[in-house]
Formats: structure tokens, sequence, C-alpha cells
């Protein structure tokens, strides 16, 4: 099959382009079991996804609670700094692409076909340092840098930790990942199609909301607290409705980020848990503007949308699934990218959208290093922003399947081989035919952590 | 016919067969099973102890104080008279409370049944958990009230029974015979301070300090104190040792609020 | 499958399953008419440090209890070179025989803050009685290989007495209060063994007829080894020289 030059890019390009730049390769932190003495594998079921200890560890505010964890313990040589890059071969593959008839020649006409690039390939560099600045005091400082090379701030905040002598009240602030058992940030697939919780970045097509989903990085402050052993855990956010850009880009409203969760032991099976979260919040649907240019900082016309659900992480002998379920729903003026002072403007029979999505995640740990890993993934719109938008316009299905092996796991540092396939189908994107548009990727490669 | 053979031969097995991974544990109404516990400690346990128990996992060269031997059956934290394997629980106690100021953390976030089967694995380290049974629990009598009366000779037992000798006049660690001190094995140990405000090892209550001097911390220099004191004159040290403490409310209350084994 | 194939099965299984449980060999010592003895002495040979100064400033009760220093005891020659403290020991040459434990306790005194005897020689499950006649307390802390680990505080006259279930040689005893204070304990499983004297002599009497690997055992120049046959009623005469810088 050849591979023919794209001119014009379809729209689930766009939306793998915009995962890849969105999606942060996910991480452990080596640096904390360099601290310790503990291996991976003790805070991780598999780097990066954290297991019971290892999340109490985080909630905890990276200590371990043993006296000897603040840094004036430590000798001052010791900085808390990781890396994670991922070199890997991969393939992609995705049919009904619009591409020129005869290539070079615009006027040719476009057709529908597949094209299938591969090769070597990076990742992108995760830079972390994380841990505490004092007792009961700890940070978080991650630079993204792209495979590209494009810099910015993935996340930086400080965090008071045990205030009052209470897990039950932390205070976080800054910009941070959302409190969300099933993290984003610390998925175990990386391919371009599977690298992502599609439910956590979902935006109906047409809508203008400038909040891209829960599984971005946010402004704010955050109020959390758990029990002793990270059974029972609460959190809430206050966001500024800016999707985590700095600057003040957009408007002066904020948003409400509430989890809750609660586990509990089945005997014989192991921990389980559930939990419900619910992301509340305004965006702006137009700004002030001078000589027609919006003015940042000046959005108005805030409507509402919410994204809210529930999830559960199941502990099976060998097995466990992690799986979830999300409501989301766009004003209407959001949903139909109209201003909300130009009522008139929108079309007739406008509603606010609604859907709903959820995954199911498998994993069989046949032990600390060998991890199996399977995803189903699908979003069904229930009701479209208007009539004119054909019923499973954003529908999706996704499947992912891999495995990681982990050769070296160690207190100083991590290796992983990873294999992992991975395809979906976005229902009747194809730019021309309409019809399903289905894009598969495949990748191997190295995945290692200091 | 044929499965009648197989059956006594698994008889045959299950009679000579003696494998560390038959220990099981009983704490509470759980039991433990050694085969989970050994997938458990190769996840949590073995950089630090070593895949041998022995304590000399990768990273215990790094390690002050040192990982603890399970080979050698010999526990700093127990309910039992010095010399004595522990019990179950205090094994369980071990692994759920960490033990402070050192590099062993809190376990808690495990369910109970994975720390319980973690318990039957370690206890297949040492041949003595097979040929020995433990000694009954020291018993630990009510608290009497503090008084003044009791510091004072609670102060004068610290004297006699030198323990300033190791600890130092004020608990800080610092006596006359601080800097000879080795463990078992022959590694440097300081004396505990008692003057700050770092939780004790075992336990932070008052009732697991009256256990510490009763049954002594096997493996290290601080003995039993069973035979030398009565029980009254061990909660007058107590009472003595409160007074040498940092003054620190919190750390107060939430020892009081410490739970024991969940 | 007949019932009594299986039970011959199962049979067997119990049978070797006990096996391992029972001792095998003959028990008990030779009668006293047969037996021999074998005498001897410890010798040093070369020149070593004297003993120096034990500093028990630490503990005024300690340092009262000298009129003038204690020293050191890891080396203690008497007359015509003889090493105090040696133990001498059968190591081989018993067979399988098992030797019930004497009723008479074993006794180790904190005297002057000093363990004595400094070396002392039990069997074991023998009963050892540690007796405090200082006017301070110790602890009591012996640190053993295969033997279990235990540590007891000792205020004056309080008695404490224990046992080992096992041989070793030899168990190294501590007081971590008084960091000078050290002795050692060997535990053996029968009752051929002696400490030689202030000037090296010992006498093993009552050994049975055979031929044995004697050993002779220093805490600072180590062990040394011979052969000997003893016979019906024979009395035989060793000498180990230990060479001072091994």
């Amino acid at each position: 099959m050849g591979i023919a030059a794209i001119k014009r890019v379809g729209t689930q390009w766009l939306l793998v382009a915009t995962l890849l730049a969105v999606v942060r390769p996910a991480y452990a932190i080596p640096a904390f079991a360099r601290k310790y003495g503990l291996p991976c594998s003790a805070c991780h079921e598999g780097w990066p996804m954290l297991n019971n200890f290892g999340q109490t560890f985080k909630d905890n505010g990276y200590q371990l609670g043993n006296d000897r964890d603040a840094p004036i313990y430590q000798q001052p040589a010791y900085w808390p700094v990781m890396f994670r890059t991922t070199p890997n071969w991969h393939r992609e593959s995705n049919d009904r692409v619009a591409v020129d008839k005869v290539p070079g020649q615009a006027s040719s006409g476009l057709v529908e076909t597949t094209i299938s690039p591969s090769g070597f390939d990076l990742s992108g560099l995760d830079i972390i340092t994380a841990g505490t600045l004092y007792n009961n005091i700890s940070f978080f400082v991650q630079p993204f840098i792209g495979a590209s090379g494009g810099t910015s701030i993935a996340q930086t905040w400080v965090r008071l930790d045990n205030l009052f002598g209470s897990r039950w009240l932390n205070v976080k602030m800054g910009k941070f990942e959302l409190d969300e058992m099933i993290s984003q940030e610390r998925i175990l697939t990386l391919s371009s199609t599977g690298a992502a919780y599609y439910n956590y970045f979902f935006t109906p097509p047409g809508d203008s909301n400038i909040f891209r989903g829960i599984g971005i990085p946010q402004l704010g402050v955050e109020v959390s607290g758990h029990s002793d052993n990270d059974y029972t855990r609460y959190s809430v956010s206050v966001l500024s409705s800016n999707d985590g850009q700095t600057g003040l880009p957009a408007g002066n409203s904020y948003d409400v980020y509430t989890n809750f969760a609660q586990a509990f032991e089945i005997p014989r099976l192991g921990l389980q848990r559930v939990g419900v979260y619910g992301y509340f919040g305004q965006s702006a649907t137009f700004f002030q503007t001078t000589g027609g240019q919006p003015i940042p900082g000046t959005g108005m016309g805030n409507r509402g949308f919410y994204r809210a659900g529930a999830y559960g992480q199941w502990y099976l002998g060998k097995f466990d699934f992690q799986t979830f379920y999300m409501h989301g729903y766009d004003n209407v003026f959001l949903g139909n990218a109209v201003p909300a002072n130009q009522q008139s403007q929108l079309p007739a029979g406008a509603a606010g959208p609604t859907w709903n999505g959820g995954f199911v995640e498998a994993h069989y740990t046949y032990n600390p290093r060998l991890i199996g890993i399977g995803r189903y993934e699908l979003i069904r719109m229930s009701r479209e922003a208007n009539p004119s938008i054909r019923g499973s316009a954003g529908n999706l299905d996704t499947w992912t399947i891999g495995y990681r092996w982990y050769p070296i796991m160690s207190p100083r540092a991590g290796l992983a081989w990873v294999q992992e396939y991975s395809r979906i189908v976005n229902a009747g994107t194809a730019p021309i035919s309409g019809k399903d548009d289905i894009s598969n990727s495949f990748l191997m490669g190295l995945d290692f952590d200091f | 016919m044929r499965s009648r053979i197989s059956f006594a031969m698994i008889f045959v097995f299950l009679l000579l067969g003696q494998s560390s991974l038959g220990q099981e544990s009983h704490v509470g109404t759980l039991v433990g099973n050694a085969k989970k516990g050994k997938a458990l400690y190769q996840r949590y346990c073995i950089f630090c102890h070593g895949a041998d128990g022995d304590g000399r996992g990768d990273s215990a060269p790094y390690l002050d104080p040192k990982p603890r031997d399970f080979t050698k059956a010999t526990f700093k934290c127990r309910s039992t008279p010095s010399g004595s394997l522990p019990l179950d629980s205090d094994l369980y106690d071990t692994i759920t409370r960490g033990v402070h100021a050192s590099g062993m953390p809190s376990w808690k976030p495990l369910t109970r049944q994975e720390r319980v089967d973690l318990v039957a694995y370690i206890k297949g380290f040492s041949p003595r958990f097979q040929e020995e049974k433990p000694a009954a629990a020291v018993v630990i009598p009510a608290e009497p009230p503090t008084s003044p009366e009791s510091v004072k000779r609670g102060a004068e037992l610290f004297q006699s029974m030198n323990c300033w000798l190791c600890h130092g006049k004020e608990g800080r660690g610092n006596g006359p015979s601080a800097s000879s001190l080795t463990d078992s094995k022959g590694n440097p140990i300081t004396p505990f301070d008692l003057s700050s405000g770092t939780r004790f090892k075992c336990g932070d209550s008052d009732q697991g300090l009256f256990r510490d001097l009763t049954t002594g911390l096997d493996g290290t220099p601080m003995p039993s104190f069973s035979d030398a004191l009565k029980p009254d004159q061990i909660w007058d040290v107590v009472h003595y040792i409160h007074t040498l403490r940092a003054s620190n409310k919190s750390q107060r209350s939430q020892a009081q609020a410490e739970p024991k084994a969940e | 499958m007949q019932p009594k194939y299986i039970l011959g099965v199962i049979a067997t299984a119990l049978v070797l399953w006990l096996a391992t449980y029972v001792p095998a060999g003959a028990a008990g010592p030779a009668d006293a008419g047969a037996a021999g003895s074998l005498k001897g002495t410890a010798k040093i040979e070369g020149a070593t440090l004297k003993p120096s100064r034990i500093d028990m400033s630490s503990d005024p009760n300690c340092a009262q209890a000298h009129s003038t220093p204690a020293t050191t005891e890891d080396v203690v020659i008497g007359a015509n070179n003889g090493l105090a403290n040696v133990i001498i020991y059968v190591a081989d040459g018993l067979g399988d025989r098992t030797f019930e434990p004497p009723t008479q306790p074993a006794v180790i005194e904190q005297k002057g803050c000093q363990y004595k005897p400094h070396v002392l020689a039990l069997q074991t499950n023998q009963k050892l009685d540690v007796v405090n006649s200082d006017a301070t307390t110790h602890n009591i802390h012996p640190l053993p290989n295969n033997n279990r680990e235990w540590n007891r505080t000792q205020p004056h006259g309080m008695p404490i007495e224990e046992s080992f279930a096992r041989e070793e040689i030899v168990i190294p005893v501590k007081c971590n209060i008084h960091p000078w204070m050290r002795g050692y304990i060997a535990v053996f499983k029968h009752p051929y063994f002696a400490v030689t004297d202030k000037d090296g002599n010992f006498d093993l009497k009552d050994l049975p007829p055979g031929t044995y690997t004697i050993k002779a055992w220093q805490e600072k120049f180590g062990t040394l080894s011979q052969k000997v046959t003893v016979g019906t009623g024979e009395s035989k005469t060793l000498e180990f020289v230990f060479k001072a810088g091994s």
C-alpha cells in the first residue's frame, strides 16, 4: 500500500492529533523508590498505575508516615528528580482519509484512502520533581516537553498535608490533575489511539466549550482527605474556568469538581473500590472585543455544563478491573457554538447535547513484572446539539490490548518492554463518504523511567 | 482404581512434605496462607528483606537500621517474653503499624487478609516457627494514674536500673555507654532518644511502652525488665519517661488514638 | 485397588515420617570402670600484648569494686606460658550417643562488673544460673547463632535461670550497660569438655575408649585440633600450643 501525501486533515486525524498533544506520557517516580528503598511494585500495580499502598502514599503528601519522611532527614544532596520517555516503533493505520486523487494536484479531487505511516519514534519526555518541601508540605513540578520539542507546564502545585494533624484536611493549590482514582496520567497504554481515556477528553462535534475534559490538569484549589488506609476518600476542587491554561485567557467564572470513593475488602478476593465524581462548571460563550478581536479574560455569557458519573476498581485475585461511567452535558449555547447574547442564532430544535460513555479495563498481573491489559471504551451521544447533526456524530468505540513486561524494576530505575494494539471506530466521520472511520495503532517499545 | 492410588500418593506426600509454604498464620478470625504471602512478599518486601528473608535485600546496605533478618526469628516488637518467638498477632501488628523511625512503613493500605498472608509466609523463613511455640503473652495490668510520687519512683528506678548509662540522664540517648552499643548483628545502634517527640518503635501507647519494658526489644541492647521490676514499678518508669518527652500534645493525642491491629 | 495396598502405603508413609523424629544411636556414657582420661595443658608461644586496664568510671559501683583497676581478659597467661580460659573438648568420635544433662546447674557470676568465669562450658538443656553479686544492675545478653537470643535485666541479688537447647561453640555474652564486659558460653551435646585453669591445665575425665578429635578454642587465637586414641582405662596427655600472632 503506497503512502500518499496528506493534503487535508480529516476530523479523525484532528482528534488523534489533539489527543497526542494533550495526552501526557504517564509517570512513576523512582525518586521516591530511591528515597525509601522500596521497589516500584510496592506502590504500583505495574508502574505507572498505582495500587492502594501507593495511592495512600500519594494522598499522605508523598510521606510514608514512619518518621523518616521530611527532607530534613535526608542528606541535602538528595534531590527528587525523575524522567520518563518511551522510544518506540509504531504503525498507524487510518482508513478513509481524504487525499488528492493525483498526489500533488489539488484539482484532481479528493478520494478516501487508507494511509499507514510507521517507523521509530519518541513519545516526548517527562521530567518530574516531586516530594516534600518540609514535613507535611508536598509539591510537584512537571514541565512537559513534547516529542517535537515544544514545552509547557503540565503540573505545578504545592499541598499542605495533614492540616491540624488530620488526614482529613489537605489543601492543594496550583495546576494539578483532577483527583481521579483511574488516572489519565497513570494510564498503562501508550499507543496513539490507546493512550487516552476518550471519555476524559470528549467534546461533542461542533461544541465551543473551552473545557476539554477531566483528563486535563486544571488550575485551582483542592481540599481533600482520606482515612488512614485510604479506604475512604473525598476531594472538592474549585477551579478557574480556563481549562488549565495560564494567563487568564477565558472568563472569571469557577468550576467545581468533586470525587468521593469508598473501598472495602471482600475476603479471598481483595480490595474493591467504588466512587462517584462530578465536574460542574461554566464556560464563556463570548468575549468583550476590541476591533472585533476577543479580549482574553473577559469571558461572558457563561453557560453551564457537567461531566459526572461513577467508577469502580475491582480486584479478583490476579485480575483487576476498572469500570467507568460518565454522563456529560453541555448547555445548548455551548453545544451549538452560539454566543449567549445571540439567541436567535440557535438553529431550530437546538438543545444541550448529552452523552453517555464508559470503559472497562482489565489487567492480568501474572506477577508484578508482567501485566496484560485489555480495554474497551465507548461513547454514545444521547442527544445532539441540533437536529441537523446526525444522531451518531461523535460516537466512538475503541479496543486496546497489550502487555507490559518489566525486566528491571529496582528502587533505582525501571524499564518496561511494551507491546500494544489499539483500534478506534469513529462513527460516521469519514470526510467524504460519511461512513465510520477506523484507525489502528500498533506500538512496541521500551518505556524507561529513572 | 487409579484414583485410589493417587489419593494414597497425595496422602503420602502430605505427610512427608514439610515445605515452608505449608505455614499458616492466625490473627483473630483471619487465616493466612503462605503461598499467597509469597507473591505479596515479592511485590512489597523483597527489596529490603531479601529473597531469603535474611534482611539482605538490594536496598539493605543503604538503610539504617537494617531490615529484619527473619531467619533468626528474633523480633523487636513482641508481646512475648525475651527469647520467645512472637505471636502471629505481633508480626501482624508490626506489619500494620510499621516500625517508627525506621525504613519499615505502615502497610495498613494492604487488606487485612494480605497482611495475615504475609505473616504466614514470613514464618517460613526460620525453622524455629516449626520447632517451637511462642510463650504466653505478657500480662499488661491496668495503668494506675500518674502522680508526682510515681514519677519520683520512676526517676529513682531509671537511675538504679542503669537506664541512664545508655539513655543518658535526660533520656537523650547520650549516656556513657551509648557510643559502644551494637545490635546483635554487630551494627552500631543508638539508644532511643526519649526526649524527642519521635514515636516509640513498637507503638506509642502507654500499654505499648509497658510491654516493651517487660519483653525487651530482642536483637538490640534493650533488655527485658520482667525479672527486675514489678508491674507497679514498670508503670512508675512509664510515668517518668513521659516527663522526659518533648511536650507535643498532638503526638500524644495521636498516640492514644492509635488503634490496635485493624 | 485393594484396601490392603492402600493401608500398606499409608503405613509405610507413617513409618518414614515418624523415623525422622526418632533419634538414632545408643544413649549414655560408658561405665566409669572402663573409661580413660585426657590431661594436659594449653600454652602460648611468642610475645603477646600485656592485658590493658579497663576504664570502669562510667559506673562508680563498678570502679569501686576494684582496688586496682581490672584488666582485659582476652589473653590470660599463667605459669610456664599456660593459657587460661581455653575450652578443650571432644569434637568428633562419640558417634551418635546422646547424653542427659547434669542436674547440677552451671553458674555464671557478674562480679566486679566482669563475668566469672570468663569462659563457661555447659551441656545442652543444662540449667544455667546467672548471679549478680554487684551493687549495680546488669543486663545479661548472650548473642547466639544457633540458639534463641534473649536479653534480661538483672539487679543485684535477683536470680535468673536459663538454658540452651542446641550445641553451639561459642556464644559471646555481653552486658550492654557495661560495654567492657565480655564472656563466652560454650554449649555441648556431651559432657566431655573442660576449661583450662589459670595455668592452662585441663583434665577430661571418664572418657570412653575410642579415637577422638580433640579441639582447643581460645577467644583470640582460634581453634587447634588434635587426634588421639584413648584405650580402656588409659590416661593420655595432650598439649596445645597456640602461636601468638596467629
